[in-house]
């Protein structure tokens, strides 16, 4: 390529950069480059001129326009289909939480999903036969599940609550059951929920577990946990 | 040299529940996270701007505001979508885009790409074009309002909303370098526009 057709296309490139020169909206090496061409060529400082005459002009159409009407936000607000919040949002899951929960929630190749879910579900069947070995205390075992310390009151119960339970539901049973969440969600979207009771029998922990149970809107299931 | 007599973004507005302290991202995730007084607010701060965006495109009131409804609902559904690369007003008229192209191609009424006005009459002997001829300022601007959708488009993105080349693009979804040569074109069909109604403007 000659010199000539060189600083053709340079000109031409700079003549296309002009409108954004007159906006403020050029990066600095462009807008250098920009100035150091209008230094010395009249031609494109008319045009620079045009532009600004442009810009202005555009401005006084733009500005002559009216705004939505009175009303359209409350006609906006009243259409609006109700959200359907995400699993993790129905559970007050963190941020970090919500990101695994987006994760495994979207559409990706059916495998992958696939060996997610095979995963998930083999840790808690993992989970539950430890907790249920720690429950029964076979073997004499001295360890402890790891669902977290006790404070030595009240009975603890693994529970998945149902995909579609919402939040105040879910704040509801926990309310009315005297229970308050004190792990999860663990893999599996397994929670370790503790019933505040000074009565610690066998009876009592089937009870709880009954009462977890019969609540199919909100708990998909619940299994015994070592206190 | 900017003339706006109102600002684009109404952070001020009467009834806004939000803080101007609170930024536009932030306003995103709170209406992902369902919260209807961040979409107040982002309305208030942006229905102007998305609304005139529109209307230039569209010329009718009715359909302009039907679609300004169009694009906030489109956030309310989609706002967790919403990944903060581009700007929320960026994001915004990229909606308002394709549903103004959406509805412009469903309507038929004037092809996204061809001009359909009239040229500019060069008859000396009308009266209100000798008028006009005194305000060059006025040909322009009808001269503007005579540029295809896509070239009028171009220029109030640029002129107006004040975008980048990027963002441009973001909003358009065209390359950077058609967004360069589309504006360079827009500008050369003004001037074919106003040497038709008399007055040469030496360029190109």
């Amino acid at each position: 390529m000659s010199d000539d057709m060189t600083a053709a296309a340079e000109r031409e490139e700079i003549e296309m950069l002009l409108p954004w020169y007159v906006s403020g909206r050029l990066a600095a090496d462009d807008r250098a480059r920009v100035e150091s061409h209008l230094a010395r060529d009249a031609g494109l400082r008319h045009q620079l001129a045009l532009i600004r005459a442009e810009q202005q002009e555009a401005i006084a159409v733009n500005e002559a326009l009216r705004t939505p009407a009175a009303g359209a936000l409350d006609r906006l607000m009243a259409s609006l289909p109700p959200r359907q919040p995400s699993l993790a949002e129905r559970l007050g899951l963190s941020a970090l939480n919500q990101k695994v929960a987006d994760f495994f929630a979207a559409p990706t190749v059916r495998g992958v999903r696939f060996a997610a879910v095979a995963a998930a579900l083999l840790l808690l069947v993992q989970a539950a036969v430890i907790t249920t070995l720690v429950v029964r205390g076979d073997g004499g075992a001295t360890y402890q599940t790891a669902s977290g310390q006790n404070d030595d009151k009240g009975i603890s119960a693994l529970v998945v609550f149902a995909e579609d339970a919402r939040l105040p539901a879910i704040s509801r049973l926990l309310a009315d059951l005297d229970a308050t969440i004190v792990d999860g969600p663990k893999p599996g979207g397994v929670y370790k929920v503790r019933v505040r009771t000074s009565d610690r029998s066998d009876a009592a922990r089937d009870a709880l577990l009954r009462r977890f149970a019969e609540r199919r809107d909100v708990v998909r299931s619940v299994l015994p946990a070592g206190d | 040299m900017t003339l706006r007599q109102t600002p684009l973004d109404d952070v001020g507005r009467a009834g806004s529940a939000m803080s101007p302290a609170v930024d536009d991202q932030q306003l995103v995730g709170r209406i992902a996270a369902g919260d209807q007084t961040a979409l107040r607010a982002l309305y208030g701060r942006h229905q102007g701007r998305v609304f005139r965006f529109v209307l230039r495109l569209v010329r009718q009131d009715a359909i302009a505001e039907e679609l300004t409804n169009e694009v906030f609902l489109e956030v309310w559904r989609h706002a967790g979508t919403f990944q903060g690369k581009a700007s929320a007003s960026t994001w915004l008229l990229s909606i308002a885009h394709h549903r103004a192209v959406s509805s412009l191609r469903k309507r038929r009424e004037e092809s996204w790409n061809e001009e359909t006005a009239a040229e500019i009459a060069d008859t000396d002997d009308d009266p209100e074009v000798v008028a006009q001829k005194a305000d060059k300022g006025a040909l322009l601007r009808r001269a503007m309002q005579q540029l295809s959708p896509e070239h009028r488009e171009i220029v109030d993105l640029v002129y107006y909303h004040e975008m980048s080349i990027a963002e441009v693009s973001e909003v358009v979804g065209i390359p950077e370098n058609t967004v360069k040569t589309r504006m360079f074109y827009a500008r050369k069909r003004l001037s074919e526009l106003l040497k038709a109604a008399g007055v040469d403007r030496g360029w190109p």
